[in-house]
């Protein structure tokens, strides 16, 4: 039996979406099409509207619908600690332990596998708040595998000129982990004992 | 490391086997192709996470299935673990100690050491096959150094893509080189050491399995890079192994490929004084490549305080009977648990041995004998 071609389009939608295999997208689609009209609308509805209205902040990074973003505008922050992360699912676990300096999320799915030149990354906010003054410490949250070892030098290598003290999250990570699945005391126990690069 | 018992579904052509070995050792007996070396891979799968003949799960599986199933319960240091490795071509491989998930350099994993026929090339064969060696046993010496070679191989390949995209003159390149010779170096002191303790422990073991009392035998690990200052320690190695990149970066670009590094060395082995590559007889050639073996398992003991568990598979129809002799005598004399695999059993061999006969046919094991 063929699919009813919109169905067979839902499920080929879902399927582009990460940790979804073609079972559990066809899954999916079945159950979306046994929803009520109305939420069936209110989720195609949500994916539009977010979509739309959530982007980077363009100060540090953070996705938000509101530009600065919440962060940013916190007079009560801490302004001379900047924590540079590669995701805002970073700094949504890194907010869970207490941290309250400022961020700056980096955004991009760089590989260097690809042969990717790190000059190519957009760090232009991130230079002008280095060269600002305010800043006196730049930790860097980054995920403990390779990628993350060669970022942390050229981010250190950056901020050389502008006399920041640049600390990485130490240890208590998992070996090889994401930062995103570290759980908070771990990730504390990192922020606590970050190291100087 | 004993293994208690052990369970195999789907595993190739092993639909479902249950065994408990004997915690001294075990002989499996039977025609070609009826699954002997699959329960071997099944115990070294159990063991490392993955199988001496293949880098794919997928070919593990059964035709006619879509997952294995690996089981096993073994005594450590005085405690029962057990494990299994789920895996789906789908969904991937899980690995679990005691109920909780967990990845192939647990420090309380299963240790095996693999002896097969390919083995009896040590000497004579290409470096990738003493650097495999090599690899295979400091991975199971200790948790972190098979973390290392991960990430060697990442930043190898990043490496050589940059040099494949004339990069090598950015900050990029230069980073990433600084980052490749910490990874590389730790990886060369780790193999250093090592090869200096299975060049303690070969010797006598060569004496013993060869019956030659004279000369001996010597192993020196062969680095890619010219050594600076005479001190080999991390620091001295990095050094040396970064200048010795500028000086052949004008090579490397042209080749568009590392040129340096682990990936690149290679273990000497001397026999009395000569490269025992070119001037050991076949038959001593073969003495060494089972000294090796055997001080392998030794070097694990000294690591983990337990000697592994022995798998050999058909080796020894590839030895003269001297040597198949000697090295039957010291299996049923040793305190460690082996499994070895035949096509022919003489009886006369293990009259009185208290060795554990088992007979494979067609993916099914029936008991002793
Ligand atoms: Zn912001």
């Amino acid at each position: 039996m063929r699919l009813a071609r919109p169905l067979e389009n839902l499920i080929n939608q879902l399927l582009k979406l990460p940790t979804i295999g073609p079972k559990t997208a066809q899954r999916l689609a079945l159950y979306i099409l046994k929803l009520p009209e109305s939420e069936a609308r209110q989720i195609a509805q949500a994916i539009i509207d977010a979509r739309e209205k959530v982007a980077p902040c363009s100060s540090c990074g953070c996705l938000t619908d509101v530009d600065p973003c919440a962060i940013c505008e916190d007079e009560e922050r801490e302004g001379h600690i900047l924590c540079v992360a590669e995701e805002t699912s970073d700094v949504i676990a890194i907010e869970r332990t207490g941290f309250r300096g400022r961020y700056y999320v980096l955004n991009k799915n760089f590989h260097l596998m690809d042969g990717f030149n790190l000059d190519d990354l957009h760090l232009q906010p991130l230079l002008d708040q280095l060269s600002s003054g305010k800043i006196q410490e730049m930790v860097l949250a980054l995920n403990p595998d390779i990628d993350g070892e060669v970022l942390s030098r050229y981010l250190a290598d950056l901020a050389k000129p502008h006399q920041v003290r640049v600390t990485r999250l130490a240890h208590g990570l998992p070996v090889g982990g994401d930062i995103e699945f570290a759980d908070e005391i771990t990730l504390r126990r990192a922020l606590e004992g970050r190291n100087d690069v | 490391m004993k293994v208690i018992d052990y369970r195999a579904t789907n595993f190739r052509n092993l639909l479902c086997v249950e065994h408990q070995p004997s915690p001294a050792m075990n002989i499996i007996v039977g025609d070609n192709a009826q699954g002997k070396t699959n329960l071997l891979e099944a115990l070294c799968v159990l063991a490392t996470g993955s199988s001496f003949r293949t880098n794919s799960d997928r070919v593990l599986v059964n035709d006619q299935a879509e997952a294995y199933e690996l089981s096993s319960s073994y005594e450590y240091d005085q405690r029962c673990f057990e494990t299994n490795i789920k895996y789906n071509a789908r969904t991937g491989k899980v690995i679990t100690l005691n109920g909780r998930k967990t990845n192939p350099h647990h420090p309380d994993r299963l240790r095996v050491v693999v002896f097969t026929p390919d083995d009896l090339y040590l000497v004579k064969g290409s470096p990738s096959r003493r650097r495999f060696f090599l690899d295979f046993l400091l991975k199971q010496a200790g948790a972190e150094y098979g973390y290392h070679l991960d990430n060697y191989v990442k930043i190898l390949r990043k490496r050589n893509v940059l040099l494949k995209k004339n990069q090598a003159n950015t900050k990029t390149f230069k980073l990433t080189t600084e980052v490749f010779v910490e990874q590389a170096v730790r990886l060369v002191v780790a193999r250093i050491q090592m090869v200096n303790l299975l060049d303690q422990l070969v010797g006598p073991l060569y004496q013993d399995i060869s019956g030659e009392n004279l000369g001996g035998l010597k192993l020196r690990y062969a680095i890619s890079f010219p050594l600076d200052s005479g001190k080999i320690n991390f620091e001295n190695l990095r050094i040396s192994m970064l200048n010795h990149l500028d000086t052949i970066k004008e090579q490397e670009c042209a080749r568009k490929s590392s040129l340096s590094g682990p990936h690149r060395e290679d273990i000497n082995i001397y026999l009395n004084n000569h490269p025992a590559r070119q001037f050991a007889s076949q038959g001593q050639q073969r003495s060494i490549a089972v000294s090796l073996k055997l001080a392998e398992l030794m070097a694990i003991q000294q690591a983990k305080g337990e000697f592994p568990v022995f798998l050999l598979d058909e080796v020894l129809s590839e030895l003269d009977k001297e040597r198949q002799q000697r090295l039957l005598e010291y299996l049923q004399k040793a305190s460690f648990q082996s499994f070895l695999t035949t096509v022919n059993l003489e009886k006369n061999q293990f009259a009185d041995s208290q060795a554990s006969i088992y007979r494979m046919s067609g993916g099914k094991l029936s008991g002793k004998e």
